[in-house]
């Protein structure tokens, strides 16, 4: 196996982080742990991200009030302030930014706790890496384009879901989905050119918080990959390895 | 709780049914006192009644050998008219019963022998007469002539009329009254007791903040819901001391895996593909995997073990079907067929997220161990409150022997060993049921195993 590019970065990583053009933010680290907080932000600047961290919860508000912040990503347990509190304090005064809290807690309830402090997403550690960028990017175009709730007819390339009549189509031929396929179908179409994991789909399709042990979401997506990709040419539906799954046009 | 229902509830009550017992009780005794009361006072009356007539009989009898008949009629007369012997009747007849001396009209039919008897005489009261009863004693006079000496008992009658109207009075006031304060005890406990439930059914649903409200009284009730209110306090420390342990825990662990996973993933993009070292990273992240998969499970049990889970109203119909339907695609890929039969409207309270897992557990379990080609049975039914899920498969299913163990922490079969697993899923469901309140029964599905939680 040779390097393919300069550097050290391989192109199978890169693709596998950056499988789709991130919108380059600028993300505030809140986390104490050194070793968790150094690679987190190495590898967010590897996927093209400027980064700013925080050792400890004061500092970290102090940061996201003040600063050009888009996202944060924020640990439950920090010194000075905790996690929930920081949280808490920046929509008290109002900031909008979307907020990834960071947890390794016991989860079950936790995961509520943080989303009505006022997070908006939650991940237990340890985490892929691949799962947290795959979220921040998530967070980051949410309400834009697709991904806006209230938009009710979806579009990429020639595929056509319209949320109404609950219609499916491509190149105007009509697809027959069952009702969770359609459900799939909207998640990615709303997630279109982002990297979705298999956690990402579980909660957000089933509103599962759990792994499954088996397999259970590769076999359905492979039934939605045959009910829009199988009978035309470029498909749209890919895998990513290691990370999940992306709709997207190209390739 | 309907009005009726509240009543019938009162009528249930403990302090209800001491106060019918100790009404009927204290009613008896308030009987017999005055029953008691009565015979002394009718026993001495009439005994002091009975020795005047008594004595009259023999004055006259001494006075019916020294006189004539005629003055003996009119002595009997003359006694007759005497003020100063009040309510004394006399009279004297012939042979053929007819009156010839004396204040009373005619001859009781009562007095048929010498014996002691009561008859009823009309007594005029101002302008009319009223029945007035005699006690009186016949006897027979020389030539067929027969007389009766007696004496006006109505005023005895009266008092005791009186006497028993009094006693029948308080017989029956005792017992509304007894009744009454047994309802209104009834009613005070019942209340007591409801908002008691009503708390403990909070404190169940893992609400351990919670406590049985106490009134300012030292009765028994007070004391029990002060001791159990203390209890709690000990069991919420206990619990919360036991949450920051696990949170510790978790904490402890999951923040050195964490560390590993980011380290190993951060040196990745440096190695090729392929290459010794990166296959070792490989390794080391996928082990972690397995590690954070056993600990979640490990902790979940342990959240569910502690009940320290927020519990909400869940749709159980909704959660069984949508958990078939995840795991359709899967078992058909195995050639599995997965019937499912879901009675519509079963609620649970619990939580939602661990009642998802148990039963993902199961279908894992059921399509792990399933032969391709084999079927899985889902059935949920019984009534909306106390449903019961059934998991049933065709594959080799667990000895009788061994279903108790497999519940326990760990258990893995010999025969499961080569199938993948952290051996920790039917424990979860296990404490998942148990925190649910449910029944979790491993039965023989002839051949497979049949797993039912019921509620």
């Amino acid at each position: 196996m040779n390097p393919q590019t300069s550097g050290t970065v391989y192109r199978a990583d890169k693709q596998r982080f950056n499988a789709c053009k991130i919108p380059v933010m600028h993300i505030l680290i809140v986390e104490d742990d050194e070793v968790a907080r150094d690679s987190l932000a190495k590898a967010l600047r590897e996927a093209g991200h400027s980064v700013d961290v925080a050792n400890n919860g004061l500092d970290g508000l102090q940061m996201a009030s003040s600063m050009g912040v888009d996202l944060a990503i924020v640990d439950r347990m920090l010194p000075k302030l905790d996690g929930l509190a920081l949280v808490q304090s920046l929509r008290a005064t109002g900031r909008k930014i979307p907020v990834l809290i960071l947890s390794a807690l016991g989860d079950v309830d936790d995961r509520i706790t943080g989303l009505r402090a006022g997070g908006d997403d939650y991940l237990t550690k340890p985490y892929h890496m691949s799962e947290l960028l795959a979220r921040i990017d998530a967070l980051a175009r949410r309400g834009e384009g697709n991904t806006a709730e209230t938009n009710t007819k979806l579009k990429l390339a020639d595929l056509e879901l319209d949320r109404m009549t609950r219609r499916v189509t491509r190149n105007g031929k009509k697809i027959e989905l069952t009702a969770r396929e359609f459900q799939l179908l909207e998640f990615m179409m709303r997630h279109s050119g982002q990297v979705v994991t298999r956690t990402m789909l579980l909660e957000g399709v089933w509103d599962y918080h759990f792994d499954p042990q088996t397999n259970v979401i590769d076999v359905h997506i492979s039934r939605l990959r045959q009910a829009i990709d199988k009978d035309f040419d470029k498909p749209l539906l890919h895998t990513v390895r290691g990370a999940g799954y992306s709709l997207r046009e190209d390739e | 709780m309907g009005p009726d229902q509240r009543f019938l509830g009162v009528l249930a009550t403990s302090p209800f049914r001491i106060a019918i017992v100790y009404s009927i009780v204290f009613a008896c005794g308030a009987a017999a006192l005055l029953g008691a009361v009565d015979f002394a006072v009718s026993r001495v009356v009439d005994g002091s009644t009975d020795n005047l007539i008594e004595a009259e009989v023999q004055g006259l009898r001494e006075q019916m050998v020294v006189l004539s008949r005629s003055d003996f009629i009119e002595l009997i007369e003359q006694r007759s008219q005497d003020q100063d012997v009040r309510g004394a009747v006399y009279l004297m007849v012939d042979p053929q019963l007819r009156p010839v001396a004396g204040n009373v009209p005619a001859w009781p039919k009562e007095a048929n022998q010498d014996k002691w008897f009561y008859f009823k005489v009309s007594v005029p009261y101002g302008d009319e007469t009223r029945e007035h009863e005699m006690r009186a004693r016949p006897f027979h006079l020389p030539g067929g002539y027969r007389m009766l000496v007696g004496h006006d008992v109505q005023e005895r009658q009266d008092v005791k009329s009186l006497m028993m109207r009094g006693l029948i009075a308080a017989v029956v006031v005792t017992l509304l009254m007894g009744l009454g304060g047994g309802f209104w005890m009834g009613r005070r406990i019942l209340a007591q007791a409801g908002a008691i439930s009503a708390v403990a059914t909070q404190i169940m649903r893992g609400d351990l903040s919670q406590r049985l409200p106490v009134r300012d009284a030292d009765d028994e009730i007070n004391k029990l819901a002060r001791e159990i209110n203390t209890m709690l306090d000990k069991i919420e420390q206990l619990t919360l001391g036991m949450r920051t342990v696990l949170d510790s825990a978790a904490h402890d662990l999951r923040t050195p895996l964490n560390r590993l996973q980011a380290t190993a993933e951060g040196a990745m993009p440096g190695l090729a593909p392929g290459s010794p070292e990166r296959r070792v990273l490989e390794r080391v992240t996928s082990e972690v995997d397995h590690m954070r998969s056993t600990l979640d499970a490990l902790l979940r049990i342990a959240l569910a073990e502690t009940g320290t889970v927020a519990r909400e109203p869940v749709d159980l119909s909704e959660l069984v079907a949508s958990v078939v339907e995840l795991y359709e695609p899967a078992s058909e890929e195995r050639g599995i067929a997965l019937h499912s039969s879901v009675a519509p409207g079963a609620t649970v309270q619990g939580s939602r997220q661990l009642l998802a897992q148990a039963l993902a557990n199961l279908l894992d379990n059921a399509i792990k161990f399933t032969p391709d080609g084999g079927h899985i049975r889902v059935v949920l039914r019984g009534s909306a409150s106390e449903p019961e899920v059934i998991v049933e498969d065709d594959g080799p299913g667990i000895p009788a022997d061994k279903r108790e163990i497999v519940l326990g922490r760990r258990v893995r079969l010999d025969e499961a060993r080569k199938f993948p697993g952290s051996g920790l899923g039917l424990s979860l469901v296990a404490a998942v049921t148990k925190l649910h309140g449910a029944h979790l029964v491993l039965d023989d599905a002839g051949p497979g195993l049949k797993v039912s939680l019921k509620f």
